[in-house]
């Protein structure tokens, strides 16, 4: 019964991610490449994925951005907010190497793994919808997988 | 009433009820001419380093030796996919997407030189820089030590007390010359213009 029950909270789990993305940061591509997921042509929606952007409600950050200081406290914030289980996700070169803003003289702290624990990047500048869908959903489920059961 | 039964009777189509429950959008697939990260081809690299100079975002690719064979290595999460180490690359080491087919269809190339700049507000005419310059002494050993010549085969000589600039094209980006300027006066610039037809076989 308990593994049934299990097996059920799984699934449903692993249909129903909640994602909200901030930006701290960046040219606004990324951001653009996170929208079209949810136009028609990638329709997150149709995957299980609903994008709002409350971090409470959410299970899955999409961090974007390759931090600039007044974003650091701030991005700090936003990952104590959201409820566990709960999963960062890189988006786009800026977060995993500050790309091209990585230069002398630039008002920027990359990577973004100084501040938040990242579970999984998605490299590009920006990167494609397909790339961004296909990280959410292999990490997501991974993470939220049992984890009442491993909290133990 | 009429249209009342109209609507069930559209929304009762087996077809609707079909789409309306399985719909699913096209599979996530990446068509085969999309740019990828780029990557190795059977060529041998010549470690001219043509791709790391064009490259425009920072730490995207090294050329890098392994064991005896040198060869670029492509950094994601640097790299910004935009091809440019696939057309600059005069060997054809890199591909991504269809470049390498675009390239060779429309003839097209890269056309690099060094352009050498004195600002003549900053100069004192001291000819460091034409003294300096590895080139200029194979061209001419004579050369004065105040950097003028009598050969006019040289890169740049001084001539009627400033900086003469006459063959930028002997050039080879050595960066000598900047260096050894005490006034930060010369600067040498890479230059690089696409090319089409005829200019891009020479
Ligand atoms: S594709 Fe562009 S960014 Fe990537 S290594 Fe080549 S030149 Fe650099
Ligand atoms: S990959 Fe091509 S452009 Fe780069 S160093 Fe090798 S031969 Fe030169
Ligand atoms: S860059 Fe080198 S080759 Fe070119 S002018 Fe200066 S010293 Fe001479
Ligand atoms: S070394 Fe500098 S200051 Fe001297 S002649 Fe050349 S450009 Fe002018």
């Amino acid at each position: 019964m308990r593994n049934i029950l299990q097996k059920i909270k799984n699934a449903v789990r692993s249909r129903s991610i909640h994602v909200s993305y901030v930006d701290v940061g960046s040219c606004n591509g990324c951001d653009i490449e996170v929208l079209a997921c949810l136009a028609p042509r990638y329709d997150i929606e149709q995957y299980g994925i609903y994008v709002h952007n409350n971090p409470r409600e959410a299970d899955v950050l999409l961090v974007i951005g390759s931090v600039t200081p007044q974003w650091v406290d701030k991005l700090r914030d936003i990952w104590e907010k959201i409820p566990e289980p709960k999963v960062a996700v890189a988006i786009g070169n800026c977060p995993i190497s500050g790309c091209v803003y990585n230069r002398r003289g630039t008002l920027t702290t990359p990577p973004v793994e100084n501040y938040i624990p990242i579970a999984a990047s998605v490299p590009g500048c920006p990167p494609r919808p397909t790339e961004i869908l296909s990280a959410i959903l292999s990490v997501a489920p991974l993470i939220f997988k049992d984890y009442e059961e491993n909290q133990k | 009433m009429r249209s009342i039964i109209y609507y069930v009777r559209e929304f009762l189509r087996p077809e609707w009820l079909k789409t309306f429950f399985f719909a699913r959008t096209a599979p996530l697939e990446t068509p085969s001419y999309f740019k990828g990260y780029p990557a190795r081809t059977e060529k041998e690299c010549t470690r001219c380093l043509s791709c790391m100079m064009i490259c425009p975002a920072p730490g995207a690719i090294a050329v890098l030796r392994k064991k005896d064979q040198w060869g670029p290595e492509i950094y994601p999460g640097h790299c910004i996919r935009c091809g440019l180490c696939v057309e600059a690359c005069p060997e054809g080491v890199l591909s991504s997407g269809r470049i390498l087919d675009v390239t060779r269809r429309d003839g097209t190339a890269f056309w690099s030189w060094y352009h050498l700049q004195v600002d003549d507000s900053l100069c004192m005419r001291c000819g460091n820089c034409c003294v300096s310059c590895p080139v200029n002494r194979e061209i001419d050993p004579q050369l004065g030590a105040t950097g003028t010549s009598s050969s006019d085969e040289v890169i740049m000589r001084i001539e009627g007390g400033r900086v003469t600039i006459l063959h930028e094209e002997k050039c080879t980006g050595c960066k000598t010359c900047e260096i050894n300027c005490p006034n930060r006066a010369i600067r040498v610039a890479r230059m690089v213009e696409g090319v089409q037809g005829e200019e891009a076989e020479a």
